[in-house]
Parts: structure tokens; sequence; C-alpha cells
């Protein structure tokens, strides 16, 4: 609040301030040796400033530094206003009061680091007693945020989260093929808004042998044919279709511009709301900050808006964005609370809650099972989408032939590709809540300066018809 | 405004850290960055931001094995912590039989890189050069973009005798120009000193751009002869570095040019070396565990000569560290970080007078690796795709979907550029590089717009 006062004092008609303490940990094992292991901590406060309708902010870490940082974030709002503007206004929020804290049974701070290098030394052991495996990994990754926002309007607000998450990778090189098999997820593991019990459940000693069997197999295994197929994701790489193609176009100020110069733009359009077909009518999509476990949950955003649950999608027709106070002002709506920062050091920016597909029914097992024939892919490696999110190209870890409802022919490098509306207007099945997983994607990068936000995707297996898979070079 | 904290400072600091009981070996990595940054779009400055942070991240050594601790409390007491958390971390692992010992003493104190304007920059200043730049669109445009002006200041100490420190400075100014009929201009710069920086140049660049690419038209994917902008060559260098150049990859067999040493990779027009002191670039003298910077031919002629070392997989492969440490602790190992693509002797307006049909590309966007092994990348073209037939630039193209191996594209490498620039790619530093020229690259896919 001292820091709020600074700003008021200094020329702001707003202002709001976040002291952020980060801690993190983070430890590697490979082939039973340590890879990295590592601690890390960092606080500071980020001032926030509206100044005749133009933003500033300003950072730092010296807390003696407060009252010249305020100084400095009204500067920088004045010298905004070099270039004219529709001045920012911002939709009404309720002050809110109160602390949060994500849900955790045990504080993996505080579990001897013994207990976790010795997970991950006993599921690297497993992997590598595998016959052919070249690498076996494993990786813990926990964090801490403590965050504290006060905003001149009288929100006063205290939040704790902690993320917690772990994974193994298994590696297989040879004639000039790397192939690589992950669980439960790719790109360190399943991460979720927990604490150690979390770690503790997913399996990571008992799938090390699959997991590196799967690795070895798919040396020997054919190419991913080039055809336009069936194609059935599990919800992990579901996980990533989602964030990439639909997350990321509903964030309102992207739709507005406002990321144009880095990632770009978006297809959709604020007309479009409540008439685009985005989807099939199987779909649906909500952002929830509500949802426990998620990494996007919490109690209010960096706006001190309450956590929210929104429509998306709803049977395939675009509803709503994720949004700001400002871009949903400039819609006259209610901002979603979606705007949170990379620590101290950031301005806030929307980020994804958790992005999630609503389950319909059966299990993958049932939607293989109804399936004739197709291509079944497992696990993301690689992604990339253009700079209005139309088109798209997804690599995965393994796939393999559906025949007939069985799967049959392990392949191995396979990929597809598509154009955003027509794959999700293609999709004839959605698993249900039985095999729908609300998952963790810990490095989404948005921003200049560059931010990387921890988020969710509630996520089950889908099928697509007519979808190219197997791309080549 | 802040400024370095300078030598005597870091040094007084570290010693905490130094001197804590118990240990082997102590590194102290000490790094203070500041700056603001001035972004906009539509073109107006929507979000403008500065701020200023220090970390302390201390590695800590106990009979092999490796801790490692890091936090911004830049103070003896911080200092003393972190080095305490790493003591107990290392206190539990299993020995690191590849540990490399820490850097020998080569004292490196270089201030050359430091421009105090570039260091104090105003928001004012910057945002005089946004409004130059947005000057330039032409009606129906707007531009978006960034003004940053960073300082840093990167100092290691270790208990081997080692103390290297160096501040530097960066301005960088890129914005992408767009109109309603589908024209988009991308260009960008970055030098030492923002002084050295052409804001309106930059403004024209991308306007003119925006201007020549609108309403574009569709064309076919398939495999076309390709004119790429050095924007474009930086994504297949930069990937190439990501999947082919690190010593780490290469020592374990999972890099694109592993057991290629002494091969032709590329044709014979093609140079790629990797120099931090070189003009022409941004980098620090040493790096993160305190080894000079080496020059490295990576590829000399076509031909893939040798990666980059760290200390660590430097004795893996019985060679010397080149000083490409990236900060500890690193299991993706070294990287280089300030890459050269040789100049040719061509100017585009000659590759793309010798093309009777293909496509000129100004930029890739959101690349990422397909096979790693045969160095297939994917990703889109962005911000003006052009058809050239019969040796001319006839019309602007939707953007298209390329799937490619990176070293069969350089190896298809007919032209090169005269000039270079430095060319920043989405996921990586800039990379300074010309304009190529190449027989046959595939483009798989295509968008709307």
């Amino acid at each position: 609040m001292q820091a709020v006062q600074a700003a008021r004092a200094a020329g702001a008609e707003y202002a709001d301030a976040r002291v952020v303490a980060d801690d993190s940990e983070s430890i590697t094992v490979r082939n039973q040796a340590m890879e990295g292991l590592d601690r890390s901590s960092s606080q500071g406060v980020g001032l926030r400033v509206l100044v005749g309708g133009y933003w500033g902010f300003a950072a730092t870490a010296r807390p003696e530094e407060v009252e010249r940082t305020a100084g400095l974030a009204v500067q920088i709002a004045k010298a905004a206003s070099r270039l004219p503007m529709e001045p920012v206004r911002l939709a009404e929020v309720e002050p809110a009061t109160g602390t949060w804290h994500s849900p955790m049974q045990q504080d993996p701070f505080n579990v001897p680091l013994e207990e976790k290098v010795a997970l991950l030394m006993e599921a690297t052991r497993r992997m590598q007693a595998v016959e052919g495996l070249t690498f076996a990994e494993g990786g813990i990754d926990l964090y801490r945020r403590r965050t504290w926002l006060a905003t001149s309007e009288g929100t006063a607000v205290e939040q704790t989260t902690v993320h917690s998450g772990a994974g193994i990778e298994a590696v297989a090189l040879g004639d000039g093929e790397l192939q690589r098999r992950s669980f439960p997820n790719s790109f360190r593991g399943h991460i979720a808004a927990a604490g150690w019990e979390h770690v503790q459940k997913l399996g990571l000693i008992e799938e090390a042998e699959r997991t590196a069997t799967e690795a070895v197999e798919l040396l020997s295994a054919p190419e991913c044919p080039s055809e336009v197929t069936t194609l059935v994701l599990d919800s992990g790489q579901l996980e990533l279709q989602i964030h990439e193609s639909i997350g990321h176009p509903v964030e309102l100020d992207r739709v507005l511009g406002m990321e144009e110069a880095y990632a770009g733009s978006s297809f959709v359009r604020p007309e479009d709301r409540g008439r685009l077909r985005y989807a099939s009518d199987l779909v649906s999509i909500t952002a929830d900050a509500t949802l426990p476990g998620g990494l996007g949950s919490f109690g209010w955003d960096d706006e001190g808006v309450p956590a929210q649950r929104v429509p998306i999608i709803v049977d395939g027709i675009f509803q709503d964005f994720i949004s700001s106070r400002e871009t949903a002002s400039r819609l006259g709506v209610p901002s979603s609370g979606a705007m949170r920062a990379d620590g101290w050091q950031h301005l806030p920016l929307i980020r994804m809650t958790n992005i999630s597909i609503e389950p319909r029914e059966g299990s993958l097992a049932d939607i293989i099972g109804d399936t004739e024939d197709g291509i079944f892919m497992a696990t993301n490696t690689s992604w990339s989408i253009d700079d209005h999110r139309v088109n798209f190209q997804f690599g995965c870890e393994i796939a393999w032939r559906i025949k007939d409802g069985r799967l049959t022919q392990m392949y191995r490098n396979p990929n597809y590709t598509g154009i955003t509306t027509e794959f999700w207007q293609s999709c004839d099945a959605v698993g249900g809540r039985e095999d729908w997983t609300l998952w963790g994607t810990p490095n989404c990068g948005k921003g200049q300066p560059g931010q990387v936000a921890r988020v969710g995707h509630g996520s089950a297996p889908a099928r697509f018809r007519n979808v190219r898979v197997g791309v080549r070079g | 405004m802040p400024g370095p904290i300078g030598p005597d400072e870091i040094r007084a600091v570290s010693q905490a850290a130094l001197e804590i009981p118990g240990v082997d070996a102590v590194e102290v990595l000490f790094m203070h960055v500041w700056g603001g940054l001035t972004r906009f779009a539509s073109s107006s400055i929507h979000q403008s931001t500065w701020s200023e942070d220090t970390e302390l991240r201390v590695r800590v050594v106990v009979g092999g094995r490796v801790g490692v601790a890091a936090g911004n409390d830049f103070s003896p007491q911080g200092a003393r912590r972190a080095a305490e958390s790493a003591r107990e971390m290392a206190s539990v692992v299993a020995p690191d039989p590849l540990f490399p010992g820490l850097a020998p003493a080569d004292p490196i104190e270089d201030a050359t890189r430091f421009d105090e304007a570039t260091a104090s920059a105003t928001p004012e200043t910057r945002a005089a050069g946004v409004a130059e730049l947005v000057a330039l669109c032409p009606g129906g445009y707007t531009a978006a973009g960034a003004y940053g002006t960073l300082a840093s200041e990167v100092a290691v100490v270790n208990s081997e005798g080692q103390f290297c420190w160096a501040p530097t400075t960066q301005a960088s100014l890129t914005t992408v120009v767009t109109g309603a009929d589908g024209g988009s201009g991308f260009a960008e710069t970055f030098a030492a000193r923002m002084g050295d920086l052409d804001p309106a140049g930059i403004g024209r660049r991308a306007a003119d751009k925006a201007v020549a690419s609108r309403s574009p038209r569709d064309v076919d994917p398939g495999r076309y002869p390709v004119v790429l902008e050095p924007s474009a060559v930086s994504t297949l260098v930069g990937f190439l570095a990501w999947i082919g150049f690190g010593g780490r990859t290469l020592v374990e067999g999972r890099s694109c040019l592993s057991g290629k040493e002494g091969r032709p990779v590329a044709a014979p027009a093609v140079t790629i070396f990797d120099d931090a002191n070189a003009p022409g670039t941004l980098g620090l003298p040493f790096d993160f565990e305190g080894v000079r910077r080496s020059r490295v031919e990576l590829i000399r002629e076509g031909v893939f000569v040798d990666g980059v070392y760290d200390l660590r997989t430097a004795k893996q492969a019985g060679k010397v560290s080149s000083g490409h440490a990236l900060p500890s602790p690193n299991p993706e190992g070294p990287f280089p970080l300030n890459l050269f693509m040789g100049p040719g002797d061509a100017s585009l307006e000659e590759m793309v007078a010798a093309t009777e049909r293909g496509l000129l590309v100004s930029r890739f966007h959101y690349s990422n690796v397909v096979h790693p092994m045969e160095s297939t990348i994917t990703g889109m073209t962005r911000d003006g795709t052009f058809l050239i037939e019969g040796g001319e630039i006839t019309h602007p193209v939707k953007n298209l979907r390329f799937t490619q191996s990176i070293l069969e594209a350089l190896t298809d490498t007919s032209m090169i550029g005269r000039e270079t620039e430095l060319a920043s790619e989405f996921f990586y530093s800039a990379s300074r590089v010309p304009a190529m020229k190449i027989e046959s690259f595939n483009f798989s896919g295509r968008s709307d717009h």
C-alpha cells in the first residue's frame, strides 16, 4: 500500500502494486547421475499506474527504491502520451480483500532432498534396465509464489500458489534416429497446483519400464505414413492443441492487436461472439480459474478480479474471450479475470487460466474401439502455428494405426497439420470424465519483454476426421 | 537511473559466498540487468515498462558433488545464504563423474561494450523514436513493435581466483506495420548504442514492405526456389545452433551433425561461425562459467568443423572449452549465442533476377523441430511473401507453411548476399546473416492471409 500511495502522490490516477516472492526448486537426473539441482528465489515489487489514460510500469527488487520507482512509473506513463490513444478505461470491479492458498496436502519444499532424488534415481534405473535405451532422464520442478496485491481502488489481497510436477523421459538413439517417450507428459511431465502428494501419485517408477520400452521400439518402427485420415489424439496432445488453437486465439489483447508485433494476432474478432462456428457441436471449451489443481487457478487475478468460470465455446459456437479490465471495457463487458504477470518484474498480461474441453462420453479405448481406420497419436514433441492462429502443425512422440477398433502397427515421427476451425469442426468424438486430465503447461510464452506463465488445460482424448498426417520435409 | 555496481562491490559481496566452510570450490555468477521497453500497437504506446534486478547464482562443489542456488538479494547475507543452500544440495547427491572443475584464473574486465546514454535512456527518448517510426506509416496502416534499451552487468567470481566482469548495453527496435488490405511488413535493428539506431529507417522499411505485400494471392504449396531475406535465414541458423552445434548434443550423438566432422554438410559458399568479440554482434567476452569466449568455425566453406563447448562437454570430448557455457545448472549444454554466416557476393536484386519462378520470403514465424537428426523444421512465412516470375517480383502471396531440412537447404544454396544483418529469431538470440537463394525449399501448407 506504501507503493500505491507513492504512485498516487507522484500523480497517478490509478495505481496497483504487487509484491511477489518466488521460490523454485528443480532437480534433474540422467542415467542415475545428477544433471542439475538448483533452487532460486526472487522478490520485488511491480508498480502499474494510469496517468491521463496511459499505462506506466516500473519494478524494483530494492525496497528502499519504491518511491523512486513509483515516480518512474508515472514518468513512463506520461511519456506514452507522446502518441495519441483512446484513454484506457477499466471495467468496474468490486474492491477485494482476503487471502487465498492453492490446495496442498504436503509442502514439497519440506520434503527431504534425499527423497526427491531417490525417486528420480529409481525411475531412471528402471528405464536404464531396458536394453537399447540411451538416456533415462527424470525431473522434478517445484514453484511457490506469494503475492500481495494492493490497488488505489481499495483491493488488498494475499495469495500463495504452490505448483509441483515431475516426469520421466526415455531416449533411444540409433541409425540416425532419436526416439523419445515421456511420462506422464512431455516437457517435464505433469505439473499441478498441488503439493508433494501430486508427485507421489504420478507413478513414475511404475511406468518407467514401459516408457523406456516404447522409446526403444520406436527406433525400429516405420515412419508414420503420409495420408489424410481419421486422427485420434490422447489427452496430453489435445491439451496443446487447445492451448495453441483455442487458448491463444481467444485472448482479447491479441484480438485487439496488442500482441501483433510478437506472436501475432488472432483470426477471431469481437463480432464473432455468439456467431462463429468454431468447432463441432461436441466441443465445449471453458476457461475456469476456480478449478482445484489447475496451474491457472487463483483467488483473484493480478488486477484483483475474482477467479471465474467463463464459457469460451459452447456446443461448437464461440461465446467469449478471456480478458482484462482494460480490454473488457472496450467491449463494454466485465473482465473475465485473466490478468497475470510473470513475477514482480513484469506487468500483467491476459494469460490463459485453465482452458479446458468439457468431457463428453466414453474412454480412450471406447473411441479407438469405435474407429474403423485411422491413426492414434500421443504425447507432444513439437508445435507451430501461424501469426493469426489459423494454420498449425504438431508433432507427437508415438502413433499407432487403428484398424477395426484396435491399435495395430506402431509408427515413429508422427505429425499432423490443419486449419484451426476446419480441424475443430471435424471433431466427432470427445472422451468422458474417466480419461479427462487437468494438465499443466508450464512454459507459455507471451509479451515483450518475454514472460512465461504456467497455465492449465483439462483435456480428454478426441477424434477428428479427414486430417492430414505424416508431413515430410 | 542506476548504473553498474562495479567490480569492487561485486567482489566484496561474492566473498561471503566464496568463504563458506566445508566446500571444495565455489563459483558466483552475478547478473545485474536494468532498462526500459516501450511497446506500441495500433500506432499508440500501450505497454511501457522499466525494471531492475540482480541475481547471485552460486555453484558449490563438495567432493565432486554440485549444487546451485540463486537469489536476488545482492548483499553478503544473500550471497552466503545462496552458498549455504547450494552446499546443502550438494551434500545429498552423488558425485558428478564428469565435473571438470571451475574455470582457472584468467581475469577479464571489459567495459568497452557499455554505453552510458543507452543505459540511462529515458522513456521520453524511446517514445520520441517510436513517434518518428509511426509517422512513416501510410494512411490505413498502423505500427506495432517495441523499443528497448537494456543494460546488464555480468561477473563470474570463483575460488580458483577467476574474476570476469563486463557491463554491456543493447538497444533494439522492432516493428510490424499492417494494413486492413492484408499488407504486413517487418523491420528490426539492434545496436550496443541507441544512438546507432535509425527509427525512421526501420519505419520506412516496414511500411514499404507492408504496402508491397497488400492483397496477397493464393499460391499452391510445393517445392520452390526461394530467396530468403536475413530474418528468414536467421531461423535456419538459429535452429541449426539448437539441434546441431552444441557440444553436448555432439558428444552424445544427438546432433544432426554428429559424426559429420570434416564432411560437407552445406554448399561451399556457406560459412558459419560464432564470435562474441567480432564487430557487428552483441556479446559478452566470457561465458557464464568465466571462460574467455573464442571464435569457433562451425561450418567452413560447406564443411562441418566442430561445435561449441563448455568445460564439462570439453572434458567429455577431450577438447578445450570454447567459452560457450550457459548459466548452471544447464542440462542442455553449451550454446553459440553470437552466430555469423559469412557474406557472399550477390545483392538481393540479383538473387531475385536469377529466379525464374520462386518465392521471396521476408521472415519465418513460430518455427519448431520436426526431426532433429535430419535437421527438419517447420514454420510459417510472415510479414511479406512474394512470388517471383521471370526474375521479377510479381505479386505478394498468402503465408505458407514450410517443412524443410536445414542442412538440405544449406546444401541447395546457390547465392549468398553480400550484406549481412543482425536478425532475430522468434525463439533465439540474433544472428548476423546475409540473404540467401536456395534452389529447392519445401512448402507443405498454406494459411488464409
